[in-house]
């Protein structure tokens, strides 16, 4: 057996916390929401919830645990740190895969029922079931594998850089937002940002979280030649010539 | 047979301190080799690069003849459970032993079980619930169960009772007399340790100050008991390691070995001739070793440990 699928089925050893505990967020906040919409009065309107993000949060925490608990177990197994983060990421395409034709075809049984009889909306929200049916799967997909990719990136600067890295990273990215929000009023451009966020598909906003989430992977693949990243280039790093053929996230190369 | 492990002058620094020096050793096939040192002389550090967990600041590092860095030939072959391992939360001890029958091809789940029961683990038990003791066990039946060709015991019986110890020494010997392997164990426990291993070597702040057989480390060394004078005298000029006085009597521990004259000489003198024990060597040695650290830092290898 593939090694990549022997780290996924390593994974799944308790199946509970990959596919029962998800299941369970599901129904409970499905739930909720039917109950929360059963003592609103009912006055014709579209009832709106958010609930069915709820899944999609615990998979950010997944990303997280994934690195700091399963990776070192994994080396105890002698699993090679790019078979396990293959073997990690492609259980986490094959589940928000499932998780996303799951939320459309919910979103069919809730535009079919008149929003569960009530009215409501919880699967197909408004503009992200709109357009062909690929587009709300690429949607809810792309989400759900930027915030497991955002837990396990960041779990990764903590493990190599503790408290520090994280900080730092953490300060810059909000000071790059602040930067950016600075730069937009100044020029008052806001009503053009709005016009083209509100001109964003489900494929385009697919399409950012994507790079949202893969861009530690691009930014921190090393260069072959020189074995340095080009992230954190400042640290000088031995890397063994044999792993030059070896394209994996070089922060993962570098947690000890 | 070809070496396993070559190591040539690997030094690991951190920040402030240096945890490997110049370390050069070379391990042969289907031998225990007991790798003894003070806690923080460098035990944990070496083996993690040894496996390819942390990474050595300078230095060749050859496992099964090529770098373990990333390296799947090797690695298959390798079983290094940390004594400080991490095991998912969600996971039982159950949990982890299917995971691990997943990645070692030699991995025996007979023997597995049956040691399951010898330490009376709890399989269903969260691991985070789990004592000291019985997540050193987790440990140990991976590393014993898994039949990897070169096994790495970290500090293994940490928290395990007496009881427990001697069943997983015992084990050990068994295993390895029916699908002989390369075994490193690592261990401050060096008594409880010493009739099984094969080879020695001590590591202190970082420097190999001993490594060869564990036989011949015995006899490098001995120890008269008698009345001091005479036990002076016989002795002559050899380096003493130790010595303890009682009133009159003197137990003196000296390097070297004695020919048969020598025994002769000493039984007429009425002087008693005791074996001296691997851990009091090793300890006199460390301790020889570590006050001139600062001095010793400089000198040569050899001078340190011969």
């Amino acid at each position: 057996m593939n090694r990549v699928v022997k780290v996924m089925r390593m994974q799944l050893a308790n199946r509970w916390i990959f596919i029962g505990i998800p299941l369970i967020i599901l129904a409970a906040s499905f739930l909720l929401t039917l109950i929360i919409w059963s003592f609103i009065p009912n006055d014709g309107g579209v009832r709106i919830s958010g609930g069915s993000q709820a899944v999609m949060w615990y998979f950010f925490a997944l990303g997280i645990q994934s690195l700091t608990l399963t990776f070192p177990f994994s080396q105890g197994l002698s699993i090679t740190r790019r078979t396990f983060f293959l073997g990690t990421l492609s259980l986490f395409s094959l589940i928000a895969l499932i998780t996303a034709v799951t939320y459309w075809l919910l979103g069919l049984v809730e535009q079919g029922t008149g929003g569960w009889g009530v009215g409501g909306s919880f699967f197909a929200l408004d503009w992200i079931a709109d357009g062909p049916w690929y587009q709300p799967i690429a949607f809810y997909f792309a989400v759900m594998m930027a915030l497991f990719l955002i837990g396990f990136w960041s779990a990764t600067i903590y493990k190599r850089w503790q408290a520090t890295g994280l900080l730092i990273v953490g300060i810059s990215v909000a000071l790059a937002l602040v930067g950016t929000l600075y730069v937009i009023g100044s020029r008052n451009a806001w009503p053009e940002v709005g016009a083209f966020l509100g001109s964003q598909t489900q494929l385009a906003v697919a399409g950012w979280f994507a790079v949202l989430a893969l861009a530690p992977c691009r930014r921190f693949v090393p260069h072959p030649a020189s074995g340095r990243a080009l992230v954190g280039s400042a640290v000088k790093w031995n890397r063994p010539r044999h792993a030059e053929s070896v394209p994996l996230p070089t922060l993962l190369h570098r947690i000890p | 047979m070809s070496t396993v492990i070559e190591v040539t002058d690997v030094t690991k620094t951190y920040r402030k301190s240096e945890a490997l020096r110049g370390v050069t050793l070379a391990l042969q096939p289907d031998r225990i080799y007991g790798l003894l040192g003070r806690n923080g002389a460098g035990k944990t550090t070496l083996m993690s690069i040894l496996t390819a967990q942390g990474f050595a600041s300078s230095g060749e590092v050859r496992v099964f003849g090529e770098h373990p860095y990333e390296n799947e030939r090797v690695l298959n072959r390798i079983c290094f459970i940390r004594e400080s391992q991490k095991y998912p939360d969600s996971f039982t001890a159950e949990h982890a032993f299917k995971s691990a029958a997943l990645f070692f091809a030699n991995w025996s789940q007979e023997l597995a079980d049956r040691l399951v029961t010898d330490f009376q683990l709890p399989l269903r038990r969260n691991i985070k619930k789990l004592s000291r003791g019985q997540l050193s066990a987790v440990g140990v039946i991976i590393g014993l169960a898994s039949r990897a060709e070169l096994t790495f015991f970290d500090e293994p019986y940490l928290g395990l009772d007496a009881v427990a110890r001697q069943l997983f020494y015992d084990r050990l010997v068994e295993d390895y007399s029916r699908h002989p392997r390369t075994v490193v164990l690592s261990s401050h426990l060096i008594d409880e340790v010493a009739n099984l291993l094969e080879h020695v070597i001590v590591i202190d702040q970082g420097r190999i100050i001993m490594d060869d057989d564990a036989e011949t480390i015995r006899g490098s060394a001995f120890t008269v008991v008698g009345s001091a004078e005479k036990v002076r005298t016989f002795l002559g000029g050899r380096e003493v390691v130790h010595s303890d006085n009682f009133a009159s009597l003197a137990s003196v521990t000296a390097l070297g070995t004695l020919n048969e004259s020598e025994t002769r000489e000493a039984a007429e003198l009425g002087l008693e001739l005791a074996p001296v024990s691997l851990q009091q060597l090793i300890v006199r040695k460390t301790m020889s070793a570590s006050p001139a650290s600062s001095g010793a830092a400089d000198r040569p290898l050899s001078e340190v440990a011969r």
